[in-house]
């Protein structure tokens, strides 16, 4: 059975980008699709799309959808690990002098999910999911994703709640930390949640990287604004020390993934910035690729 | 009592109950005699007339009394009679069957075996039983054990029968004597029937023919103090690792309720072991015991109790029965419409199952599918099979989440045919392409399901309610439902698992399918069905409306170490393979006999269609315990379909193995093996009490009667009364009864005495 090849895939993300960007408002106000419609109709065969303004935006970050509902209806939920470290201690909200946890926090998650439903047929909620590792809701969500776990600082329940939760059978995937030391900080974390277990590095036959696309090499994803200069030609897609990217993983008693490292890559910003025209399209799609895998295997194994 | 009867009336009351009575003096006398009481009335009127110091109350109680002293008198003048008819000496045959099983050895009755009634009573110089036969008829001797056999007398008894079949004996002796002037058939046994003829069937022609049965019953009715193992179930043949959950049936008699242990043992080793408290006197108590086979081949199991001081009969402890142990690696196929957490989860639970191979297969996009432990890359390369050929490879079938339209019209068939022809176990889980919210109502697999799919289902998104699921009783007591064999109560470690979610609204099943666990959660009443079971056609299919059972997994309400998740999937896929048909199967109609006993083979052949052939060459290859090995052909039995027979009598006692084979066209279509067992049988010490209700309807359906070896004595003049044959017909004087005597004797008394008393003279 053939694969789809690299080219439909990439053409799918260019579609969705350009759909995203004419609806996306937060940060950057890039107003070229509305601008664009308004140069050539006259103001009153607009069709009426209000544009939140930019508190509402802003109140995107906060507004979670309800979670009185039992996680049932739909078969997969895209959820984000809530765990202490980074910023000024404690949980918090988005980068900017709060938790790590919630870096692209909602922003990559729902468009991550939008490009992953138009990829692989999955009945996934279309928004995000966080929940703190000490919670026992997080059994609910045999699939797990954390960022920037440089900065990891995990209390004991998380620990204790993590360990659990991966020994029951769920799968942590980890992603967006770079550099010797910033890797020390995650696996002195991660040796107290599972004692004893070694980190080994994937070989690329194994089955992850067959489970949807076909993926051959590691590609280094940079964050946005590393990728932005790399394409205007003056920039390095890494940062810090982590020169070379590295999928690692944590296998349990049967050989299967419990923990997916993703270590000197941030797949995280290419799937929440694949819309911009100055990312590179190759990483982003080589982001999707990972996480569309990534997610196939989880459900499977 | 009868005694008495019999001194009072002269008769005993069967000779009362079998005449007539008439009054047989000639018409003469009786006008002589009315006349004489006519002059008598008038001579009594007369004494009215005289006067004497009797008051009026003592003229008529004496007046009565001599009135009915008269009439006791015209009683006996008038000549009562029985009229009946008896057989004629000497004219007619009697049959007498003597059971030579060996029930007929078990002591009882002061100990001594049942079989010295017999040797008494038939003892040719000394009997009088014998003697009385012998004068009034011809007597034939038969022998009966599982059939019944002519003997010349009572010394070729050997009471080494295996079976004891009252009916098949019955049916025997009348066949031979058929033809003769039969006066009655005598029955000497303890009535233990375990054959497999319906009695009535026996008795039918007996009525019809006219000729009564006199049972005499042998041996106490209970044999206490005794313990007793019941029948024992178990599968035919089992997949290695498979925990079998059996239960035995124990009574007790006069033991006591105390608790013994039951031993589950087979060869080489003790399999387990389950202590077991006994009932009430005579009634029977199930005792659960849980054990695995592990060793591929045949077992023969023993479910024994130790024998207890002071039993009765101590070869009724122990059951044997054979089982296979299969070391294949069964085949399931499960499909999954899109990626659920439940595939997963599966997967893990049934990871370590060596003897269960699940080939999975998930529709990731539109044409796009993830196989996972196929055999090799050509397996399912094209999707979900499209042919028989390749669909029947698999012994099961699940399927997840998809919806019906995926299929095309011939796949929607073929999976109905998968059960129905191929006799594979289908399962559907819950999702929202399932049921009738994946449009499989109108579909050929809405048949096959266990449950009725909802008129309305829901659209997708709409419905969603959480279930906390319970078993059902028939769930609880279903093996595949019990989470772990430890003593807990199966109910308690259902509850204690937590809610799931449903998306598929299902509160009806199908005629003939049974509910095993069923979901209650808010707003839903009736009840959700979450599984459900039905045999169809050669197969079986289940239904799981849930759609999340990996929550019993991962939910932090569930310890790390509970297995529940894993054992319930586990034994619901092996469940699913159990029994599924292969395309040549083989069964024989007993697994255990006797040497010498004939055993029938049944073999069932199939081509890889599972469609029956008629024109297939299929060969037994039976190799017995010293290694010979003999090549019998088995013929079509012509009355069904694929079916071929062959017949197979052992000689040697021990383990004989069975290999059939059919080819047809030069090309083989498969084999399959069976074993059988000869050793001498202990059929007859279970249930071997005295059978008084089934002699005693014997007796009553024929015209017969029923004895013990107390009232036998009797029997001789009672045939001569009742039985059949040469008869004639006889009239009995009835005046001499020694009653009417007495009668007369009390009437005079009594006027006597009230003349005395009331100074009369």
């Amino acid at each position: 059975m053939r694969l789809p090849s690299r080219a439909s895939s990439t053409l799918a993300v260019l579609a969705l980008s350009s759909c995203v960007l004419a609806c996306d408002e937060v940060g950057g106000q890039r107003d070229i699709g509305a601008g664009f419609l308004m140069q050539q109709f006259p103001r009153d065969t607009l069709p009426r799309i209000r544009r939140p303004t930019r508190e509402e935006s802003e109140d995107v970050r906060l507004r979670l959808p309800p979670d009185d509902e039992p996680p049932g209806r739909h078969a997969f939920y895209w959820t984000r690990a809530i765990y202490n470290g980074g910023g000024r201690g404690g949980r918090g909200w988005g980068r900017r002098g709060y938790g790590a946890w919630s870096t692209d926090f909602p922003k990559g998650d729902r468009q991550f999910l939008v490009v992953l439903e138009r990829l692989v047929r999955l009945d996934a909620y279309d928004f995000e999911n966080a929940v703190d590792l000490a919670d026992p809701k997080l059994r609910r969500f045999p699939l797990l994703y954390a960022v920037e776990v440089g900065h990891m600082d995990l209390t004991p329940e998380q620990i204790h709640g993590l360990r659990d939760y991966l020994n029951a059978g769920g799968m942590l995937v980890v992603d967006d930390f770079w550099g010797t030391y910033e890797w020390a900080q995650f696996e002195y974390n991660i040796r107290q949640v599972l004692p004893g277990r070694p980190i080994v590095e994937l070989p690329m036959d194994h089955p992850l990287f067959s489970a949807y696309y076909q993926i051959d090499s590691i590609l280094q994803v940079p964050n946005v604004r590393n990728g932005e200069a790399v394409t205007r030609g003056y920039g390095h897609t890494w940062e810090q020390d982590g020169y070379l990217p590295h999928v690692r993983g944590i296998l349990d008693d049967d050989g299967e993934l419990m923990v997916i490292i993703n270590w000197n890559t941030d797949l995280g910003d290419a799937w929440e910035w694949a819309e911009d025209p100055m990312y590179p399209l190759p990483l982003s799609t080589f982001a999707y690729e990972m996480g569309t895998n990534m997610i196939v295997y989880g459900m499977s194994h | 009592m009868s005694g008495v009867f019999e001194f009072l009336f002269k008769y005993r009351p069967l000779v009362f109950e079998q005449g007539d009575f008439a009054f047989t003096s000639p018409a003469a006398v009786r006008m002589w005699l009315v006349g004489a009481g006519v002059l008598a009335m008038a001579a009594v009127a007369t004494y009215t007339l005289a006067r004497g110091r009797a008051a009026r109350t003592d003229r008529v109680v004496m007046a009565g009394l001599r009135a009915l002293l008269l009439g006791v008198l015209l009683f006996c003048l008038l000549q009562p009679s029985l009229i009946l008819s008896t057989v004629v000496p000497q004219q007619n045959f009697v049959g007498i069957l003597v059971d030579d099983s060996r029930s007929m050895s078990i002591a009882d009755e002061a100990g001594r075996p049942r079989s010295d009634f017999v040797a008494e009573a038939f003892a040719p110089e000394e009997s009088d039983l014998l003697r009385q036969l012998s004068e009034r008829f011809t007597l034939r001797f038969f022998r009966f054990s599982s059939g019944a056999v002519r003997m010349d007398g009572p010394g070729e008894l050997g009471y080494d029968g295996t079976h004891t079949d009252l009916g098949a004996a019955l049916d025997g002796a009348r066949e031979e004597l058929a033809g003769l002037p039969l006066a009655g058939l005598v029955m000497i046994t303890d009535g233990a029937d375990n054959g497999r003829h319906p009695l009535t069937e026996s008795l039918v022609p007996l009525q019809a023919a006219g000729v009564p049965v006199f049972t005499v019953g042998l041996g106490e009715e209970s044999l206490a103090p005794d313990i007793e193992v019941g029948r024992v179930e178990l599968p035919r043949a089992v997949l290695k690792g498979s925990t079998l959950l059996v239960d035995v049936v124990v009574t007790q008699t006069g033991m006591g309720r105390r608790t013994v242990p039951l031993i589950v043992e087979d060869e080489t080793r003790l399999l387990g072991e389950e202590d077991v408290t006994l009932g009430p006197d005579g009634e029977p108590v199930v005792a659960r015991v849980a054990f695995e086979l592990d060793a591929v081949g045949a077992h023969r199991v023993r479910f024994r109790i130790p024998v207890q001081d002071g039993e009765r009969v101590d070869r009724n402890n122990a059951r044997d029965v054979q089982v296979e142990v299969r070391g294949d690696r069964e085949k399931i196929l499960y499909f999954q419409g899109e990626p659920s957490f439940e595939l997963k989860f599966i997967r893990r639970a049934v990871r370590d199952d060596e003897n269960v191979q699940v080939v999975t297969m998930e529709r990731t996009a539109e044409s796009k599918f993830y196989r996972l432990d196929v055999d090799d890359a050509d397996e399912l390369a094209g999707g979900f099979p499209r042919s028989r050929a390749e669909l029947y490879r698999y012994r099961a079938l699940i399927l997840g989440s998809t919806e019906a339209s995926f299929f095309s019209h011939d796949q929607l068939q073929m999976i109905a045919d998968f059960v129905s022809e191929r006799g594979g176990g289908f399962l559907m889980l819950g999702g929202h392409g399932s049921f009738a919210e994946g449009g499989w109502a109108g579909t050929p697999v809405e048949e096959v399901l266990p449950v009725v799919l909802s008129g309305t289902p829901a659209a997708p998104g709409d419905f969603l309610a959480e279930v906390k699921v319970a078993p059902t009783p028939a769930g609880a007591a279903n093996a595949a439902m019990q989470l772990v064999d430890d003593s807990l109560d199966v109910r308690d470690r259902w509850a204690a698992l937590p809610p799931v979610t449903i998306v598929n609204r299902v509160t009806e099943t199908r005629p003939g399918a049974t509910v095993l666990l069923q979901g209650t959660g808010e707003g839903l009443d009736p009840p959700q069905v979450v599984l459900a079971h039905q045999r169809y056609g050669r197969g079986k299919s289940l239904a799981l409306t849930i759609q999340d059972s990996w929550l019993w997994q991962m939910s932090a309400d569930v310890p790390l170490e509970d297995q529940s998740h894993e054992t319930l999937w586990r034994q619901i896929l092996r469940w699913l393979v159990d029994d599924v048909p292969e395309a040549v199967s083989v069964t024989l109609d007993q697994e255990q006999v006797e040497r010498g006993e004939a055993v029938r083979l049944l073999a069932s052949v199939s081509d890889s269609t599972y469609l029956e052939v008629n024109d297939a060459v299929v060969t037994a290859r039976v190799t017995d315990p010293t290694g010979a090995v003999a090549e019998i052909p088995a013929e079509w039995t012509v009355e069904r379909d694929g079916e071929y027979a062959a017949r197979l009598v052992p000689s040697g006692e021990g383990s004989y193995d069975i290999e059939v084979t059919a080819t047809r066209g030069g090309q083989v279509l498969g084999t399959d093996e069976t074993h059988l067992v000869v050793a001498p049988s202990d059929e007859e010490y279970f249930g071997a009490g005295r059978r008084t209700s089934v002699l005693q309807r014997i007796a009553d359906e024929t015209g017969g009667q029923f004895y013990t070896p107390a009232n036998v004595s009797a029997l001789p003049d009672d045939i001569t009364v009742t039985g059949g044959g040469v008869t004639l017909v006889e009239q009995r004087d009835l005046w001499d009864m020694p009653i009417l005597f007495l009668v007369l004797v009390v009437l005079m008394g009594a006027e006597w005495g009230y003349r005395r008393m009331r100074g009369l003279a």
